[in-house]
């Protein structure tokens, strides 16, 4: 689980990479379910917030979840497992991203770089919505 | 050849085993006549006659009279009789069946008799005392639980989840006759019935969903064997290693065990954060479970069955042997250190972090040379160790001030120039 150590670790590497403190809040720490919830824009300028959990973070890959169902191109919710899509299953209605394998994961990995990745992953996802294309035109499969 | 056969022409069968513990208890004990368990191998005819039914299987059960009265256990009507006489140095045992005397009885030797064989060489006194913890009761730590009590560690605490499976058993140690038990049973039984009086605690639990428990068992081991097939549960041990400051043996085999790597944890030594942030170390292992890996994502989610049957890929037991071999030879000269025994000599020799062993040339071996005429070439079937820088900035076995560890941390500046700055008026906006 994240302890405080972590935590300032994380700030500071989103402090490195220029994220601004306003866009993030670490929710419900000293719990046994805390998390990060996190803004993230396109660059076409739609919003979404991004809830990184963090209960087994760092030496598990944290759940990552879109705060709501999104839909792909046809209108079907993207709550299954999908290799093309890059997506796990959905819990609580929220849309699960894939953002990286188990082989490449290792406790060194910063919050600020999940974000990154999922930050591509909405940019694929927009890609899709716009073309039709499978989220995998975009995103070579995640290591 | 001859040897073999006047061995065999002199043994007067059937073999009768007493156990000498149990007759100085009963003996000691001032009760009366006693009925005790006999267990006989079918078709063997080794029969061990014990004043209490043993904790692991033997066979076949019969029921056997231990007595101080001669004429008791020489009556015909009683089938199997111990007759116990004391002796100025103890108590010995004569055996009657149906009244007639049986010539072949032998002794399964008392507590500190049992592994006198190893004194010289190992510091017996000092391995009793010892705790080890086995994380992961597969192919590895099966092999290494059994020649730790060999060697005579006194305290074991097993950990695993799983249950014998049939696909286990060609690498396993367990036979097909426990399929089906829990795998702390199974190797408790085996661990007993190398050292009757090593201390077996069971704990067959997923340790990534029990971290407390975790942390409270290595904090009272003196080292911890980790065998386990997911580097999640690495990870978690390895922090709990460096919280109570214990020592750590990883290891494990890449793919169709064409070779492995064993990583030695010493308290204020790299750790294996350490080592998987250093560069050489690769993250490919051997899959051969499928079960397993999906739970621990080595095979991602959306895989088919089918795609997944050509991950899972299983080596050679004798490939996993020299593996487990090392991570027993380091984890006794750990346990030992310092105690001037006959392995002493090998703390000037296993002084690496990190080895690497090859058994075939193959995939991630394939450039290394043939055995014939390697030279100084690195080749198969032979260690190779390395010392291993520990990271000061390291996020696991960091001694330094939090913000440090940023140095060590994966900060994705990469990522940071692919996304530019698109932050401006951007607000959180957080559901309850
Ligand atoms: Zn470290």
């Amino acid at each position: 689980m994240i302890d405080n150590d972590r935590m300032n670790a994380e700030v500071a590497v989103f402090n490195f990479n220029r994220v601004p403190q306003n866009i993030y809040r670490f929710m419900d720490m000293g719990t046994s379910k805390p998390w990060l919830a996190i803004a993230a824009r396109t660059n076409v300028g739609n919003t979404y917030t991004l809830r990184i959990e963090l209960d087994k973070f760092p030496n598990e890959i944290p759940k990552v979840f879109v705060t709501r169902m999104l839909t792909t191109r046809s209108g079907a919710p993207m709550s299954g497992v999908s290799a093309s899509m890059h997506t796990l299953s959905s819990e609580n209605g929220r849309t699960r991203i894939c953002h990286y394998g188990s082989q490449a994961w290792n406790p060194r990995v910063t919050l600020f770089k999940i974000y990154a990745k999922c930050r591509l992953w909405l940019e694929a996802y927009e890609g899709h919505r716009a073309t039709g294309r499978d989220l995998d035109y975009w995103l070579k499969h995640q290591a | 050849m001859e040897n073999i056969n006047m061995i065999l022409e002199q043994e007067t069968l059937p073999l009768y085993f007493v156990d000498k513990q149990e007759l100085d208890d009963y003996g000691r004990g001032g009760v009366g006549s006693l009925a005790g368990v006999s267990y006989e191998w079918e078709g063997e005819q080794v029969v061990h006659l014990r004043t209490r039914p043993a904790r692991h299987a033997y066979g076949q059960v019969g029921q056997v009279l231990f007595t101080r009265d001669p004429a008791q256990a020489m009556s015909a009507s009683v089938p199997l009789a111990v007759l116990v006489t004391e002796h100025d140095n103890g108590f010995s045992a004569t055996v009657y069946r149906h009244g007639e005397r049986q010539d072949n009885v032998n002794y399964i030797p008392a507590r500190d008799e049992l592994y006198s064989r190893n004194k010289g060489i190992l510091e017996l006194n000092i391995l009793e005392s010892k705790t080890v913890a086995i994380v992961g009761l597969g192919s590895f730590g099966s092999q290494i639980a059994i020649e730790l009590a060999k060697a005579g560690v006194g305290h074991f605490k097993l950990l695993d989840f799983d249950r014998v499976e049939l696909h286990n058993l060609a690498r396993h140690t367990c036979t097909a006759s426990e399929l089906g038990r829990l795998k702390t049973d199974a190797i408790a039984d085996a661990v007993l019935g190398k050292n009757p009086y090593a201390q077996v605690e069971k704990f067959p639990v997923d340790i990534n969903k029990n971290l407390s428990l975790l942390d409270a068992v290595v904090r009272e081991s003196d080292l911890v064997i980790v065998a386990t097939d997911n580097n999640t549960s690495r990870f978690n041990i390895n922090d709990a290693l460096v919280r109570h400051g214990r020592v750590g043996i990883y290891g494990r085999a890449i793919t169709r065990a064409e070779g492995g790597d064993v990583f030695r944890y010493r308290p204020g030594g790299p750790c294996y954060t350490c080592l998987v942030g250093n560069g050489t170390f690769s993250g490919e292992e051997e899959i051969t479970n499928e079960a397993s890996a999906r739970r621990n994502g080595q095979i991602p989610a959306y895989m088919s069955a089918a795609d997944a049957q050509t991950v899972v890929q299983v080596g050679l037991s004798a490939d996993i042997q020299p593996l487990c071999n090392l991570m027993v030879k380091l984890a006794l000269v750990e346990l030992s250190r310092g105690a001037h025994s006959g392995i002493t000599s090998l703390e000037q020799e296993l002084v690496y972090d990190y080895y690497m062993w090859a058994n075939r040339r193959e995939r991630k071996y394939a450039n290394w040379h043939a055995l014939p005429g390697a030279g100084p070439m690195p080749t198969i079937l032979r260690w190779y160790g390395a010392r291993i820088e520990r990271n000061t900035h390291c996020v696991a076995c960091r001694s330094t001030q939090s913000t440090e560890i940023v140095a060590d941390m994966d900060q994705g500046e990469e990522y940071a120039r692919q996304l530019g700055d698109n932050y401006d008026g951007l607000e959180l906006e957080v559901e309850d």
